[in-house]
């Protein structure tokens, strides 16, 4: 009960969230969840017609993102919300008063495993999609490749994150989930098409067009993706400041 | 040691904290009591930065819990069992906490045997712990990283009889080895058998705070219970002594203001056979409803006019 001078950094609670993470079966579910879904929705896209007139082998061989990150997004999303249950949230709080602090960790825990686990699933989705697509992927160079890869890790672990930071703001995961699941799978499909120039912005249009060899998108592959961290700091930033200014 | 100085918290225009103030002292039990909505649950969340406070101050060992270093290091809190995610084992949850305040891997073990779980019980789910089971964890992770400072919300809270003769004595040597120990409750049978020290609230404003043996002596008149043969007697010696006796349910009598040596006395003088006679010790339940009853915000049964004669 003397050792009160331990000097405190952000190393054992970065550890201690990490730990959180991989001590939740429904953590770890959400995780593997994004190869998985990844690479059987890849995997047979590769063996798709090849001969349509906007087809892009790169976005084909990596189509796997559009299930893949809902799999990462219930992952941000539920990492925070599971410390909304049951209040223990206060017992977090109670062990790392400063509220900054701790969210920051929560953060890094919750990003680092999705971009690793996203990197490989690009990875793995590309090479699963190419056994199909054969001689179609010729023509993509190395360097796409390579950007499709990383640009998938970057990708969902940016809408992981935009989905923990919503999280934090709603103080609910069926909410984030609720508001991000359709905008996802609905209004970017249906709304997209018609809405012209302006859904180049939306966090997912943006984030995908570094997954395409060629896009008719207003943003190249990088400003997509920062255009979609962009979103993500805006609700991360709305995240802490709900957490650091309601009461626990 | 906790200090609580001119403490208020607003709801909107609902005072739940109304200028408290008091210490907790190192070295002794003081019980936090107070009818439900009394404001201690909001006091003990201000202590630990959960909430602000809206005026006043709430410090330990001189400093506000969000400037310590390492809290958990500093002062040991539970304040709700079950506030843990029911998904993860008593180990992990303990292994959390560990990480956390950076002690030694050996003081999960340790605590687990402190708190009487075996390896299988904190290898188990805590959504299938009992209540007591909880709050054996919940002193554990409070305990683990051996604080100066202990706070707890209604420990011996969904705990067996063997659980709660353990909690009296756990919080005893706490005291004992010179920690500030505060420990709020419900239950004043039981916070009358570990308290030193009574911090009594009643709708957000500081009722009492002295000694326990001084709180219950000042609220509860001595009586004197006696049990006779000749009822007709004893009430005569009584009332030509001048003492108020009333014969109760189970056929003997209490004497108010009275003390057992005077009775004793006056009854064998007038040959009155006596088959009991006995002190009547106040108890806190009966001082703290006395304090508290006119202050009570959800009293299911109010009785204002005769306070003492309530039991559970």
């Amino acid at each position: 009960m003397t050792s009160t001078t331990a000097r405190f950094t952000q190393l054992p609670v970065l550890r201690s969230e990490l730990l959180k993470i991989r001590t939740l079966r429904s953590l770890c579910g959400a995780l593997f969840a994004v190869p998985a879904v990844s690479t059987a929705f890849s995997w047979p896209a590769g063996l798709s017609d090849t001969s349509e007139p906007g087809f892009d082998p790169l976005f084909t061989a990596l189509s796997g993102v559009v299930p893949g990150q809902i799999a990462a997004i219930s992952f941000g999303a539920m990492a925070v919300s599971s410390e909304f249950h049951g209040g223990g949230l206060r017992v977090s709080l109670a062990a790392v008063p400063r509220r900054g602090r701790w969210f920051a960790a929560k953060l890094t825990a919750v990003a680092v495993p999705v971009l690793v686990v996203g990197l490989v699933t690009g990875a793995a989705s590309l090479a699963v999609a190419r056994t199909g697509l054969a001689s179609a992927a010729d023509g993509l160079t190395w360097g796409e490749q390579a950007r499709g890869v990383v640009g998938f890790g970057v990708y969902v672990t940016l809408m992981a994150l935009f989905a923990a930071g919503l999280t934090a703001l709603l103080r609910s995961g069926i909410g984030t989930l609720g508001v991000l699941i359709p905008f996802i799978l609905i209004t970017s499909f249906v709304i997209g098409d018609m809405a012209g120039a302006l859904t180049d912005f939306l966090p997912d249009k943006a984030g995908q067009v570094v997954l395409q060899q060629t896009s008719e998108s207003l943003l190249g592959p990088w400003t997509g993706l920062a255009v979609t961290a962009a979103w993500t700091a805006a609700a991360l930033l709305a995240g802490a400041w709900s957490l650091g200014r309601r009461d626990a | 040691m906790i200090t609580i100085s001119h403490l208020t918290k607003t709801y909107g225009g609902f005072r739940a904290v109304d200028d408290v103030t008091f210490t907790a002292q190192p070295g002794r039990v003081t019980g936090f009591l107070g009818p439900n909505g009394a404001g201690k649950s909001t006091t003990m969340r201000i202590m630990v930065g959960l909430t602000p406070a809206t005026t006043g101050e709430a410090t330990i060992l001189g400093r506000h819990f969000s400037e310590l270093p390492n809290p958990g290091r500093e002062v040991g809190v539970l304040l709700d069992a079950s506030a843990q995610h029911a998904g993860r084992t008593g180990r992990e949850i303990l292994t959390l906490a560990q990480r956390t305040m950076r002690m030694p891997k050996s003081r999960v073990d340790e605590m687990l045997e402190v708190v009487s779980l075996t390896d299988e019980e904190a290898g188990r789910r805590v959504r299938d712990y009992s209540l007591g089971m909880r709050q054996r964890l919940g002193i554990a992770a409070a305990l683990l990283g051996d604080p100066p400072v202990v706070m707890l919300d209604e420990p011996s809270n969904g705990l067996d009889p063997e659980g709660i003769i353990w909690i009296r004595e756990l919080l005893r040597r706490l005291a004992r080895e010179g920690r500030t120990v505060l420990v709020s409750s419900h239950l004043m049978n039981e916070t009358a058998s570990f308290a030193d020290h009574l911090v009594v609230l009643g709708r957000g404003r500081l009722l009492a705070d002295m000694p326990m043996r001084e709180f219950i002596d000042a609220r509860v008149q001595p009586a004197v219970r006696v049990r006779t043969t000749d009822a007709t007697a004893l009430k005569d010696v009584l009332v030509r002594n001048g003492y108020d006796a009333a014969q109760q349910e189970g056929g003997h009598w209490i004497v108010r203001h009275a003390r057992v040596a005077d009775i004793g006395r006056i009854a064998s003088a007038a040959s009155v056979p006596l088959l009991e006679l006995a002190a009547e010790e106040g108890t806190l339940e009966q001082a703290y409803l006395d304090l508290t009853s006119p202050e009570a915000e959800f009293t299911a049964c109010p009785s204002p006019a005769q306070p003492q004669e309530a039991r559970p």
